[in-house]
């Protein structure tokens, strides 16, 4: 296999532009360059190519991927050499650059107007442009004498007030400079002295904005400014820059004098970010990740605030040695197995706005949740020991940006990285939210909160709104967080682990007497098998009576309420900080107020109606004896009486058990015009009596009754649960009567 | 009609060695300066200043030349009086294309100069005849 010849690399503007959006750090691996191999090593390449794919049988050649010893840019370095230290001093000048770009972008109104002051910002007009070797390098006029805070070793006087500044290639693209343009540099630059030179030579230009340009923008002249940007004839070669008369090794080198004057390469106010290698915590989660170049493990230790605490699910379920700890007892078998599989996970912002998730370890019991929450909810930690496992974008992880959106704009002012490291509060605006977010994994010491720390002045208390509130917010999708009263539940699948859960939620501003404008009384919110639900809310859950809840971080879109990963549902009798003294639910009127059924219902909804019966649906209505006593279904016939029962359950006789009736009905309402509405009705024998006495009398008897008898008779109002809504071809509702578990009461209902 | 990057780059030159004499180190601006300028080929070529790749060729007559060993292993011969490479990037980036200053490996060499850390080599005449 011929030796590939591969030199030069792809220019660093291709990096420039995917930082912000690539989802992996460094994704580059192998890359041929465009242009600038010899036509030869292309030919060898296409040679090599064609002689891979011919020969299938051959092992991979390793040498093909990796030319030996080719300047792959992933080759490593030798370690503490100066190739090493360059790189990383550029890759975090490279997301420096990328961060402020991102910023300035977005930013461009405001910082014309109140960033010039700053120290260390140049002010230059623009007198002459031309091109050498891919750059551009500009003749500039000065406009502001150099502050205080410029660390300048020549001092520029006051007459010489013209500069050369270079703009390498991308910064050149994007400013495009021209004849009477104003340009704002901000630091970190550096300024150049050259022996026999006037001007001082400006370099490392990168952040680079312009503030008005002499032309137009829609002048059709701009390309052609872009063009008259001349080339300089490239330098004759003869023209060595010096050195290379001077053979001396390092023993002879000392006597040797330089010619030069003592002039520097000076940096200005070099933002601290750059020099920072030492033990002390790093304040920027960007710069620890960004400069390891690679995805892997961060040495550094960042300090962050942790925002939120959360659990997510974990994909397997095999924690068998824990599950035979755990009771006996197999209703609660299906709670553990959700909560065995689910992993702790923070979500933290460092103090320059940059977000981050890191997953820890697995929880072992419902309550470490909400320990760990009161732990570190709020609080500066430090974050150590994590591995970085991905970047991530917007565009597909909306749910995880929602919630950073939620905690946007910050609490307080945010830290840059693109300025000087004197002015740390002068962010006028944060701009809009990150794009990007760090996806981390650590383990249980990963976060370790600051010693004597109350609340950070970046944490974002998840507010509690009312529900009134958030379904009037215009916002087409939201994050939120309230407190409910759950109505009623509905689970998917009868282990509540496993499938979706259906709420209906009410509080106190839907429920109020006459509000002036009137929104809808109760609300359906959905929990995803993504949310992992406590022992105690399972419990609550599983049991019929009402409850108050807690809900943190839940979703709203397209009107509906969602609790998905990152949202968090817990009791209220854990909640620490309960304004009122009586728990929301007794608060409520009682019975409490449902929407009237109509044509805009949609599923998973409460509602109330009244109607009358226009039909029974006979395949499905039948009724059985019960127990008075416990509920139960298992009856016997009692053996010393044969007319009594007796009850399996609860062991006792019966001399007349309860009935109970399954009955579907139609129902028409007046004001639902041609909706077709079936109805079953509850099971529960006294509520049929009282609505349905004769149908109820007749049922009994198993047979012979009058169907006749019943139509036409008028139920209602009884509170349904919507269950399924078609429109096509007619509006066809299937509704399911439900029984509001009064409050106080202990009427059981079955 | 007068170019400045080559004034700009000597200037570099000059600051490189005069503060790697002083302290044996390269500060960071330094670096930092020297990717602007010169790009890509920046890093690569300080890490063949790493490698210690440069040697400097002389023979009795007077000759004198300067080997490379580039990233493949490959030798490149480059000269004291001009500038010319023989590897496909010079060709390309510098003589056709007027996109670089310099390709890594002439980088190389002058930075290797201003450290004085370039190794130092005899040969015969013969041998340098066949080396240029």
């Amino acid at each position: 296999m011929k030796e590939l010849e591969i030199s030069g690399y792809v220019s660093d503007g291709d990096d420039l532009g995917c930082t912000l959006t690539s989802s992996k750090l460094d994704s580059d691996v192998f890359s041929l360059q465009s242009g600038e191999g010899s036509k030869k090593s292309v030919r060898d390449w296409l040679t090599s190519a064609q002689a891979m794919l011919q020969t299938p049988q051959k092992p991979m050649d390793r040498q093909f991927k990796t030319p030996e010893g080719s300047t792959k840019k992933k080759r490593k370095f030798k370690s503490g050499g100066l190739a090493e230290r360059l790189n990383r001093l550029h890759c975090r000048q490279r997301s420096a650059i990328s961060f402020w770009r991102h910023k300035s972008i977005s930013d461009t109104s405001v910082a014309a107007a109140t960033t010039v002051d700053r120290p260390g910002v140049l002010v230059l007009e623009v007198l002459e442009v031309h091109e050498e070797s891919s750059m551009q390098l500009a003749h500039c006029e000065h406009q502001q004498p150099p502050r205080d805070g410029h660390q300048e070793r020549n001092a520029v006087s006051e007459e010489t007030t013209r500069m050369l500044v270079l703009f390498n290639r991308e910064t050149a693209a994007q400013l495009i400079p021209a004849p009477g343009d104003v340009i704002h540099i901000y630091p970190p630059w550096q300024s150049l002295s050259i022996e026999g030179f006037i001007c001082p030579v400006i370099l490392s230009t990168h952040f680079s904005q312009k503030v008005s340009s002499a032309s137009k923008p829609d002048d059709m002249s701009l390309p052609k400014i872009w063009l008259s940007a001349e080339r300089r004839l490239p330098y004759f070669l003869g023209q060595i820059f010096g050195l290379l008369d001077e053979c001396k090794t390092k023993s002879e080198g000392r006597a040797k004098q330089s010619k030069c004057s003592a002039s520097f390469l000076s940096q200005v106010a070099a933002s601290d970010v750059l020099c920072t290698f030492g033990t002390r915590p790093c304040l920027s989660l960007l710069e620890a990740i960004e400069g390891l170049g690679q995805a892997g493990n961060v040495d550094q230790d960042v300090d962050v605030v942790v925002q939120r605490v959360y659990s997510v699910p974990m994909a397997d379920y095999q924690h068998n040695s824990v599950i035979d700890k755990a009771q006996s007892d197999v209703s609660l078998l299906s709670n553990v197995k959700q909560l065995l599989s689910a992993r702790l996970c923070v979500l933290v912002q460092d103090s320059f706005g940059i977000f981050s998730t890191v997953r820890l370890q697995p929880l072992s019991s419902s309550d470490e949740l909400h320990q760990y929450c009161q732990m570190w909810q709020g609080r500066t930690c430090v974050l150590r020991g994590v591995k970085v496992v991905e970047r991530v974008t917007r565009e597909r992880h909306s749910r995880l940006f929602s919630l950073i959106d939620s905690l946007w704009p910050p609490a307080t002012s945010l830290k840059d990285h693109g300025n000087s490291l004197s002015i740390l509060n002068e962010i006028g605006s944060p701009g809009p939210p990150p794009s990007f977010c760090y996806l981390l994994s650590g383990h249980q010491s990963s976060v370790e909160p600051r010693e004597g720390q109350t609340v950070s002045p970046l944490y974002l208390h998840p507010a509690s709104r009312t529900l009134r509130d958030i379904l009037r917010s215009e916002a087409k999708s939201c994050r939120c967080s309230f407190i409910a009263t759950v109505l009623y539940k509905r689970m998917q699948s009868t282990d509540v682990g496993q499938g979706e859960v259906w709420l209906v939620l009410t509080d106190p501003s839907l429920q109020e007497e006459q509000p002036e404008r009137p929104c809808r009384r109760t609300v359906a919110l959905c929990v995803s098998t993504s949310c992992v639900l406590t022992s105690s809310v399972l419990e609550a859950l599983n049991s019929p009576a009402v409850c108050d809840m807690s809900f943190r971080d839940a979703i709203r879109e397209h009107g509906v309420l969602l609790c998905a990963e990152q949202s968090v549902i817990e009791t209220t009798t854990r909640q620490d900080s309960l304004s009122s003294s009586e728990p929301q639910v007794k608060t409520l009127p009682q019975p409490p107020r449902l929407d009237s059924l109509s044509l805009e219902t949609t599923p998973n909804s409460l509602c109330s109606l009244t109607g009358v019966i226009v039909g029974v649906d006979e395949n499905t209505a039948y009724s059985w004896p019960a127990c008075n006593l416990c509920g139960s279904d298992n009856l016997e016939v009692s053996a010393e009486k044969p007319q009594n029962f007796h009850c399996i359950s609860c062991k006792s006789t019966l001399d007349k058990p309860d009935t109970k009736v399954q009955l579907e009905v139609f129902l028409s309402s007046s004001s639902l015009g041609n909706c077709t509405l079936k109805v079953k009705l509850i099971q529960q024998h006294a509520r049929i009596k009282s609505i349905l006495r004769d149908l109820h009398d007749r049922l009994l008897q198993l047979q012979g009754y009058d169907v006749e008898s019943v139509l036409g008779k008028e139920v209602g109002p009884l509170a349904v649960y919507v269950r399924v809504v078609t429109r096509k071809p007619a509006l066809w509702m299937g509704l399911e009567e439900i029984c509001l578990q009064a409050w106080l009461s202990n009427q059981p209902m079955w | 009609m007068r170019t400045f990057l080559p004034a700009v780059a000597e200037q570099l030159f000059r600051d490189i060695q005069k503060i790697y004499e002083e302290t044996t180190q390269i500060p960071d601006d330094l670096l930092i300066a020297l990717k602007f300028v010169f790009g890509t080929c920046a890093l690569q070529a300080l890490d063949l200043v790493d490698q210690r790749s440069v040697t400097c060729l002389s023979s009795p007559s007077g000759r004198k030349a300067f080997q490379v060993i580039g990233g493949s292993g490959r030798l490149y011969t480059c000269f004291l009086s001009c500038h010319y490479c023989p590897c496909p990037a010079f060709t390309y980036t510098v003589l056709r294309r007027n996109q670089g200053l310099l390709c890594k490996h002439i980088l190389a060499v002058y930075l290797c100069q201003a450290m004085a850390v370039t190794q130092q080599e005899s040969i015969s005449d013969q041998q340098m005849s066949a080396v240029l």
